[in-house]
């Protein structure tokens, strides 16, 4: 275990189920018998999502569906987790999000988080910030941090699912990283496979209206200074310096061509785009699928590992709740994370409409925790919460989750979708990428 | 063979130097390529071009497009590039003369896919012509001229060089004769369409597309209009037909496949920025071309042709890597 904190998380309950799998989905074993459980009125409320309930219902046809194919009574264990995630074969509907270029993210977890997320299969974004901090991982520069090294580290968990997803912002252009690592020889498995994405990053994720915010020290500084905005923010003895990337001026036009030229550009690779959790997300997330985007993920405001201004962190941009009631993916991949580290959680989101849901701050936790087992462990839990949720709610399958299984508090109803202001709102550029 | 299966054959192993220039088939292609440059350097002067020599390290290049890296330098602590193509020293270059051409030597670190593609070396020539005030059938004119001179050049000067190499000059008559086809790119994703292959009507034609396409012909072809989204930033969009682009290129015939890139180019301040943030640029780092543009850049068109790849065609080789004294294939470590 490091030092790795997360104020505001419910950390401790991340590094519990990295120790203990599975059998941190009950309560201790050791209450079992001398405890009657129920409720904690005392639970923090959390968030829209968390206030909102699953809710079973009485009569589940699809339970006597299953049982029909099955000739016996289904189980959680039948409930089928497997999804098409961005374009990838994955075994649940989750992923590993990308975590920002702190320390954090270039040091020894990323290598054994990578290595984990290869085992069980599941998708992993690598973060647009990477490459000026840390290093492609090209000659000589190899060190398991960096995005070479990473993606090796993915590879050697020997999965045959999931796939990489590297990310680039403005800014990295100028690092050309997906031109590297798509001419690189590391990434031909994965493009053999079908399993290389790139994604584009619109601005700095959970903070919208921000670039990436990194703490240098000035060594580390001196070398970034022709290609970003450095500021001084403490006293002139203090070997940190701030470097500020620029979110990117994006229109509908520019958004729309930049999909069609990765697409272009990078026919071997599914198309990622991240969105920041805008007060147009709706129409943002049209634009992006009209020009052929693979998946669309969005952060919730909550959501977010980087070094940001506490204004941004406290009070800027819309909760994934509102995301997820805006967007209307209908058959379409939105992939969303923010605070996801439970099965419960999760399940919200995809009943809200999310194809997959990202781990970022409770995967590196979990990985903190045991960098041998503890991401593997920290799924496996979830895995089976959602099984226990899906069966309760007589789904066999983790896509049939919609928003009927959620009832909110505040309407005292089933929760309503979003309207569907935009069917058909980008006519011209859906027809023109019929040839694809 | 199939233009599929000749796509993903294992890339061939190059002989060293030693034993490879002293070949009569290097040699012949090697006058041939001579002959090419000596052709267009004549009719290029007679038509009034003045030929520049062109910078090889800059600040910034072209970013190209369809994945291949650009070669980093050190310049005194200043991160440089190897050019990629020398399209911004191009326009740059229409500030002294109406009508400049380089012979350029570009470095592009092409995606490994590339290496069998037959087309593709990492380090190759163009000749660059840029043409101010011009439009993009003033200078696809040119570009006739020129390929069908140079053609018509080593049919009558280098007859016994083709013997060596067993190219028939009569395979070369009717690219020797002008009359070059031409096609809308969406035409020529419907053709593939019907041919049963897949094509985005929305990107650049793929490689298996290109070859399948200059199979089906006997005379080379233009192919115009490329959809936004496949191509630089410079590359002018139609103001008639928004989404169009102002470009083209020319497909040999017989399978050889594409030579020549050009296009009526950006020019104006306002309009190159906003092509390089859709083309996912950073802006800032152009800021030279840019504060050129601003105070000014004269409206042209332009176009490059691949050395090799029109000696390639013209000697009748099976791959450009053979047009080359010293080629790189993309990622073969070679001299």
């Amino acid at each position: 275990m490091t030092s790795l904190a997360a104020p505001g998380f419910d950390e401790a309950r991340v590094r519990e189920r990295a120790r203990l799998g599975a059998g941190a989905v009950f309560p201790h074993p050791d209450g079992y018998g001398n405890t009657v459980f129920g409720q904690d009125p005392t639970a923090p409320a959390g968030d829209e999502i968390d206030e909102l309930r699953l809710v079973p219902p009485v009569f589940v046809p699809g339970r006597l569906t299953r049982l029909f194919e099955l000739g016996e009574e289904p189980m959680p264990g039948d409930v089928l987790l497997d999804t098409a995630v961005g374009g990838f074969a994955a075994p649940y509907p989750l992923y590993v999000s990308a975590f920002g270029s702190t320390d954090v993210s270039a040091s020894g977890l990323a290598a054994a988080l990578s290595r984990q997320a290869g085992v069980l299969g599941i998708p992993m974004v690598i973060g647009e910030n990477l490459v000026p901090t840390a290093g492609l991982g090209r000659l000589g520069e190899r060190t398991r941090g960096a995005l070479l090294g990473r993606i090796e580290a993915y590879l050697s968990g020997a999965g045959a699912h999931g796939g990489v997803v590297v990310q680039q912002s403005t800014q990295d252009a100028d690092a050309e990283v997906w031109n590297v690592v798509y001419s690189d020889p590391t990434a031909t498995a994965l493009l053999d496979q079908g399993r290389l994405a790139f994604e584009l990053k619109v601005g700095q994720g959970a903070k919208p209206g921000l670039g990436g915010q990194t703490l240098l020290r000035r060594e580390q500084a001196a070398g970034l200074a022709d290609r970003f905005t450095l500021a001084e923010l403490y006293e002139p003895g203090t070997d940190a310096v701030l470097r500020c990337a620029t979110p990117g001026t994006f229109t509908e036009e520019i958004l729309a061509q930049q999909i069609r030229l990765m697409r272009n550009n990078y026919p071997r690779c599914r198309i990622w785009v991240k969105l920041p959790p805008g007060r147009d997300i709706s129409r943002a997330t049209e634009i992006c699928w009209g020009a052929g985007a693979d998946a669309v993920t969005v952060d919730g405001a909550e959501g977010g590992t980087g070094w940001a201004p506490a204004a941004f962190l406290q009070h800027v941009g819309l909760p994934l709740a509102e995301c997820l009631a805006r967007v209307d993916p209908r058959d379409r991949d939105l992939l969303v994370s923010g605070r996801i580290l439970d099965g419960a959680r999760a399940a919200k989101c995809l009943a809200l409409g999310a194809r997959a849901v990202g781990l970022g701050r409770a995967a590196l936790i979990a990985v903190d925790e045991d960098p041998r087992h503890g991401l593997v462990r920290l799924i496996e839990a979830m895995a089976l919460e959602l099984r226990l949720i899906a069966s309760a709610l007589g789904k066999y399958d983790i896509a049939d989750l919609d928003r009927d299984d959620l009832w909110s508090p505040r309407t005292r109803r089933t929760v309503a979708g979003p309207a569907r202001q935009h069917e058909g709102a980008s006519p011209s550029m859906e027809s023109m990428e019929a040839g694809r | 063979m199939t233009a599929e299966a000749m796509l993903t054959s294992p890339p061939v192993a190059v002989a060293p130097p030693q034993q490879r220039l002293p070949t009569p088939q290097m040699r012949a292609t090697l006058r041939i390529q001579q002959r090419i440059l000596m052709t267009v350097r004549q009719l290029l002067h007679t038509d009034g071009f003045v030929e520049l020599l062109p910078p090889t390290i800059g600040p910034v290049t072209d970013p190209g497009s369809r994945g291949a890296k650009q070669v980093d330098i050190d310049y005194y602590g200043h991160r440089y590039k190897l050019m990629t193509s020398g399209i911004l020293y191009k326009q740059a270059s229409l500030l002294a003369f109406d009508k400049i051409f380089n012979i350029a030597p570009n470095v592009r670190l092409e995606p490994l896919e590339t290496a069998t593609t037959h087309r593709h070396l990492a380090e190759f020539h163009q000749i660059d012509v840029e043409f101010a005030g011009a439009s993009r059938d003033d200078v696809m004119r040119v570009a006739e001229r020129l390929i069908s001179g140079a053609a018509a050049a080593v049919c009558e000067h280098q007859s016994a060089d083709l013997e060596v190499l067993g190219r028939n000059p009569a395979d070369l008559k009717a690219v020797a004769g002008g009359g070059f086809g031409r096609m809308a790119h969406r035409d020529a994703v419907a053709e593939l369409q019907s041919l049963g292959h897949e094509q985005s009507s929305a990107a650049e034609l793929d490689w298996v597309g290109e070859e399948l396409l200059s199979r089906r012909h006997q005379q080379a072809f233009f192919v115009t209009d490329y959809p936004k989204g496949s191509r630089g930033f410079y590359d002018r969009e139609s103001r008639t037909q928004p989404g169009v682009l102002r470009n083209f290129d020319l497909i040999l015939p017989d399978g050889y496949g594409e030579v020549i890139s050009g296009s009526e180019r950006e020019h104006d301040y306002r309009r190159l920025i906003m092509r390089m943030r859709e083309t996912a640029e950073n802006p800032a780092k152009y800021r030279w071309y840019l504060d050129v543009a601003k105070e000014g850049l004269p409206a042209s068109a332009g176009f490059g042709i691949g050395l090799e790849r029109l000696t390639r065609y013209l000697a009748g080789h099976a791959a450009v890597w053979q047009a080359s004294a010293f080629p790189k294939i993309p990622g073969v470590v070679s001299p």
